[in-house]
């Protein structure tokens, strides 16, 4: 049988595969190229060596956008996935009403991060001007404030949805037994039910951790990086170094930066491999 | 001391129940805020006036509806959407499923490859091809809402072919080869075996590739020929004009209305939409 | 059944290579039943690109003397531009794209769309720093009608004898008052001609702000990005205009600041005798300032010409400009800030044909019936170019008070702040303003922000040039 489709593959394999040629494989190529040159289009391009990479650091933006981003990571990383634990333990109770719930949490995941963006910066830029604070775009605090508020709102749910799958597989007698056995509600959360959704936490601290640093359409809209560029994470300041900064110059270097962002983006996802890999055997 | 702790777990449940409901109050407000403020007139809807209701002076009825829709040819921008998310997800159901057939019956080469190149993909941030992205769209004209969709099986298929690829290798070969020996080619068996059982995974998988390519902005503002299309997420940024004025009032019209019909999609095919989150995340 | 098996593949595959090609010609299906069924949505999507393709080159078949797509910058005037765009296709045949940048994105876009293989054939400049980075896109004006009926040679960048850009709208900006406010507090616009008596006019309307029903002399002074351009960039023009006056030069690397004094006297004054308090600045926004302004609870409000259209609603009779008056000596003869930071560029790069048709659109709209009206009327654009003589006068009240202080005499405040180094430096600088107004920042740091950051911004960008 192997053989046999074997023979087929022209047609099982070969769009996929072409489609990651053109979407993705000569573009990523190309581009790795482009980051030692010197380009305004396609047609002027001039090979320069290491310049990009040296002139990264010309303007801190990039390292204030990457202790940002970290910050941002951190913080969104574990407010997200405790409340969206906490939530889930909660919906796990059979309480009244737990499918409105799970409706209303999950639903600010299908909407899409720029209009998101200017939900939010309407709404919060309303509540500054009520304590007289300074808006959004004037304060970096509260733009990072204001980011983390968006992403808890939008993540939380979707989170919380895959914790409560994980959840509903710890065995109800196992959590019986221990109950017979005297254990209070939080020993069994601590010694049952959170070693058995290891899996599921795993899951969505990579999830999370990918998402908040590779966000761009929130950062967009909502902050735009203002002021100036201290709410500008690494995704915007590449597409802001690429696109918005006019001269000759700029492009070479945003490419370049944008390689390093791609190593940085690799090595966290390499981890991730790893740490799920060891769980997978550890189970 | 068993009926103790019942009453006790109760009071703490209905504790819980307000809570949560309060919660959800908080977690719809953003949306409502938006729709009273759609049908409030341009002067009331400052940062300082945000959070008042429209009143008998301030109610615009529909008119912020009218003008968004008609001024920045919304309805357009939402065809173009629907039609670049119908064909990419249609594409990437289609050719990944076919594709991570092949990768987990066929042992080889190519199947390594295009096991790795798919995890490539998925780790590759959309920043590093933007540009040079956009360019080989242009050259080969895919910077259209009808080839389009060429991309983003480029960019999607990583996700799609795990998923199915996961299913898969759970999935008995018997049948394949009974079919197999009872003379059909291998792309009957595909069509006609392995894809209904597929279904499950393909309406999670179509799931999780809608909301992307749906919500998606970057890829389409560099690589869609902007003289003629514009996306949802592309046509908002319109509402603002030239030395910073925004149209406030149209561009709440215009989130409204495209917020609605997710929502209301959601609410018919919840059950699958979780599912399909699920789902990706314990195979993805 | 082995031979229509390999039909089959060989089908399935030229559909599946044709699909991704995107662009080839040939819908294989016809030929194709058996392949046809396996690969439905192959087959749809292959004809879907074919009528797309047709639809997209039928324009550019017959139309084959060139084409014009134009980048613009200014969205009020997107719809004009449509409309004008449409009508010169159907009175020439020649297709003219007008694509308008969202807000704030301009450079993005002119980024991006320069990328692609049928590029902007025209698009625009804000002066001469903007002009560096895309000098070597432009099509040299110099021989052209355009450049021909241009009124004043101040109006084009040169670049030696080439003339590389050519300004298209004239704009002008003040302090906006409400007329009937001001007469109400006692005052005409003739008794406001220094920066003591636009003070002492201020002062006392906000002294007697409630007696007048308003909530104060000024609008608020917002420092988002909505406004905030309003006092880092349009305010911060008067002391550099002075200085470059003053040392007779246009255009400087390195700032002196001989002048900020006088813009911190002004910035106070605009934040003291405001509709809020100071440190309430930072939670307004530009619809704020607008609001107040046409609600009467503010009497001045500086901003320029094209703010005509959102203030429209106190009446044309109600509306006046003042100069901005900052105490520098002189000043008794110094008119409103009159200039432009648009100015057209041709690419030179685009095909012969296709500049060749941009030129003459160009020439068409500042010449012809129907391009005249477009720009003057529909617009509202002051133009500087001698065709668009008296029945092409933009009706913008705002505007007649510009020519009325050239009228009298008066010396019109260029605008040196396409000058500004830099992006950056302009929001240094409005940080700096922000932080000063609300009292978390000194005036030191504007001063460090203007002056220092001026040359590290220039240093910065020829540094990395290098």
């Amino acid at each position: 049988m192997e053989k046999a489709i074997r023979k087929f593959w022209p047609i099982f394999v070969l769009p996929t595969l072409g489609a990651f040629a053109i979407g993705f494989l000569w573009p990523f190529v190309w581009g790795v190229y482009l980051s030692f040159c010197r380009f305004t289009t396609v047609q002027n391009v001039s090979f320069v060596g290491l310049q990009n990479y040296a002139n990264i650091w010309i303007d801190n933006t990039f390292t204030h956008a990457f202790f940002f981003t970290a910050a941002f990571t951190v913080v969104s990383v574990a407010l997200i996935n405790v409340f969206a634990f906490a939530l889930a333990l909660l919906l796990t109770r059979k309480l009244r009403g737990t499918n409105l719930f799970r409706t209303v949490f999950f639903m600010p995941n299908l909407i899409g991060g720029i209009v998101l963006g200017y939900i939010w910066k309407t709404l919060l830029d309303g509540v500054l001007a009520l304590l007289d604070r300074p808006l959004l775009a004037l304060d970096a605090t509260a733009g990072f404030w204001g980011l983390i508020i968006l992403m808890c709102w939008q993540q939380i749910g979707y989170m919380m949805v895959i914790y409560i799958a994980g959840l509903q597989n710890v065995p109800i007698d196992l959590i019986e037994a221990a109950r017979v056995d005297g254990a209070t509600d939080f020993q069994t959360l601590v010694r049952i039910k959170i070693p058995m959704v290891m899996s599921n936490i795993t899951i969505c601290l990579f999830l999370t951790l990918t998402n908040s640093f590779k966000l761009f359409d929130q950062n967009l809209s909502l902050t735009n990086g203002l002021p100036g560029k201290d709410s500008q994470m690494l995704a915007l300041n590449i597409y802001d170094t690429f696109y918005a900064r006019s001269g000759p110059q700029w492009k070479g270097i945003g490419q370049a930066k944008a390689v390093i962002f791609f190593i940085v983006v690799a090595a966290i996802a390499l981890i991730q491999l790893r740490a799920t890999r060891s769980k997978e055997v550890q189970q | 001391m068993k009926q103790t702790m019942k009453r006790k777990k109760r009071r703490t449940d209905v504790i819980w129940t307000a809570a949560l409901s309060l919660l959800c109050l908080v977690y719809i407000y953003p949306i409502a805020l938006i729709l009273f403020n759609s049908l409030k007139t341009e002067r009331a809807i400052t940062t300082t006036r945000i959070f008042e209701l429209p009143d008998a002076e301030t109610f615009a009825s529909l008119e912020n509806f009218v003008y968004g829709i008609s001024e920045m040819d919304f309805l357009a921008s939402f065809w173009y959407s629907l039609v670049i998310t119908v064909t990419s997800v249609l594409l990437i159901l289609l050719c990944c499923s076919m594709c991570a057939w092949y990768i987990s019956r066929v042992d080889g080469k190519l199947s390594r490859t295009m096991y790795y190149l798919c995890a490539f993909s998925m780790v590759v941030p959309f920043q590093m091809v933007m540009f040079t992205l956009a360019n080989t769209a242009d050259t080969l004209k895919l910077n259209n809402p009808f080839n389009i969709c060429v991309i983003y099986l480029g960019f999607g298929a990583g996700l799609a072919v795990f998923m199915f690829a996961g299913f898969m290798r759970s999935m008995p070969m018997e049948i394949e080869e009974a079919a197999m020996i009872d003379g059909c080619s291998p792309l009957q068996i595909f069509f006609r075996v392995v894809m209904p059982i597929l279904k499950p995974t393909m309406i999670s998988t179509g799931i999780l590739e809608t909301m992307w390519v749906w919500n998606d902005y970057l890829l389409p503002s560099l690589v869609l020929d902007i003289r003629r299309y514009r996306t949802i997420p592309m046509a908002i940024q319109y509402f603002r004009g030239g030395y910073g004025s925004v149209q406030m009032g149209p561009m709440m019209a215009c989130i409204i209305i495209t917020v609605v019909p997710i929502i209301v999609l959601y609410l018919v095919c919840q059950k699958y939409i979780i599912e399909g989150v699920v789902a990706g995340a314990v195979k993805g | 059944m082995k031979a229509k098996k390999v039909v089959s593949l060989l089908t399935a595959s030229v559909l599946a290579l044709s699909m991704l090609a995107g662009c080839s010609a040939q819908p294989a299906a016809d030929s194709a039943d058996g392949a046809a069924e396996s690969a439905p949505a192959a087959q749809e999507e292959s004809v879907a690109q074919e009528s797309e393709v047709a639809q997209e080159e039928a324009p550019a078949a017959d139309g084959a003397a060139g084409q014009v797509y134009y980048l613009n910058f200014k969205p009020e005037q997107d719809e004009d531009w449509q409309n004008v765009a449409a009508l010169y296709t159907e009175q020439t045949g020649v297709p003219v794209t007008v694509v308008t940048a969202a807000s704030g994105q301009y450079e993005t876009q002119l980024m991006s769309e320069m990328a692609k293989s049928e590029a902007p054939t025209l698009f625009q400049v804000n002066g001469p720093v903007g002009l560096a980075n895309w000098r070597d896109y432009c099509y040299d004006l110099s021989g052209t009608e355009l450049y021909s009926h241009l009124t004043n040679e101040s109006f084009c960048l040169k670049d030696g004898e080439e003339v590389p850009a050519i300004a298209y709208v004239i704009e002008t900006y003040g302090i906006i008052y409400n007329k009937a406010l001001l007469e109400k507090a006692g005052y005409t616009a003739d008794d406001i001609t220094s920066f003591d008596t636009l003070k002492a006019v201020a002062d006392d309307i906000q002294a007697r702000k409630d007696e007048l029903g308003v909530k104060g002399a000024f609008t608020s002074a917002g420092m988002d990005a909505s406004s905030d351009w309003r006092f880092k960039t349009h305010l911060a023009n008067l002391p550099i205009y002075y200085e470059y006056k003053e040392d007779g030069i246009g255009s400087t690397e390195a700032i002196k600041g001989t002048y900020l004094d006088n813009y911190k006297q002004i910035y106070d004054l605009y934040i003291t005798d405001s509709t809020c308090d100071p440190s309430e600045l930072a939670t307004k926004t530009a619809n704020d300032a607008t609001a107040e302004f046409v609600n009467g609870e503010a009497v001045f409000y500086q901003n320029g010409t094209w703010e005509y259209a959102n203030i429209e609603a106190l009446g044309d009779e109600n509306l006046g400009m003042l100069p901005i008056y900052i105490g520098a000596e002189g000043e008794e003869n110094q008119g409103l800030c009159t200039g432009s930071e648009n100015y057209w560029c041709v690419n030179k790069n685009a095909s012969e044909e296709d500049i060749q048709a941009t030129l003459d659109f160009l020439t068409w709209m500042i010449t012809s019936d129907e391009g005249r009206a477009a720009m003057s009327q529909e617009m509202g654009f002051v133009t500087p170019f001698d065709t668009f003589t008296d029945e092409f006068a933009a009706s913008n009240p705002l505007l007649q008070d510009a020519d009325a202080y050239i009228a009298a005499g008066k010396t019109p405040v260029d605008w040196c702040f396409s000058t500004m180094p830099s992006e950056n430096w302009k929001n240094m600088v409005g940080s700096a303003l922000t932080a000063y107004a609300a009292g978390t920042g000194s005036w030191d740091d504007v001063v460090t922000a203007f002056v220092d950051n001026w040359a590290t911004e220039y240093q910065l960008s020829a540094a990395a040039a290098g």
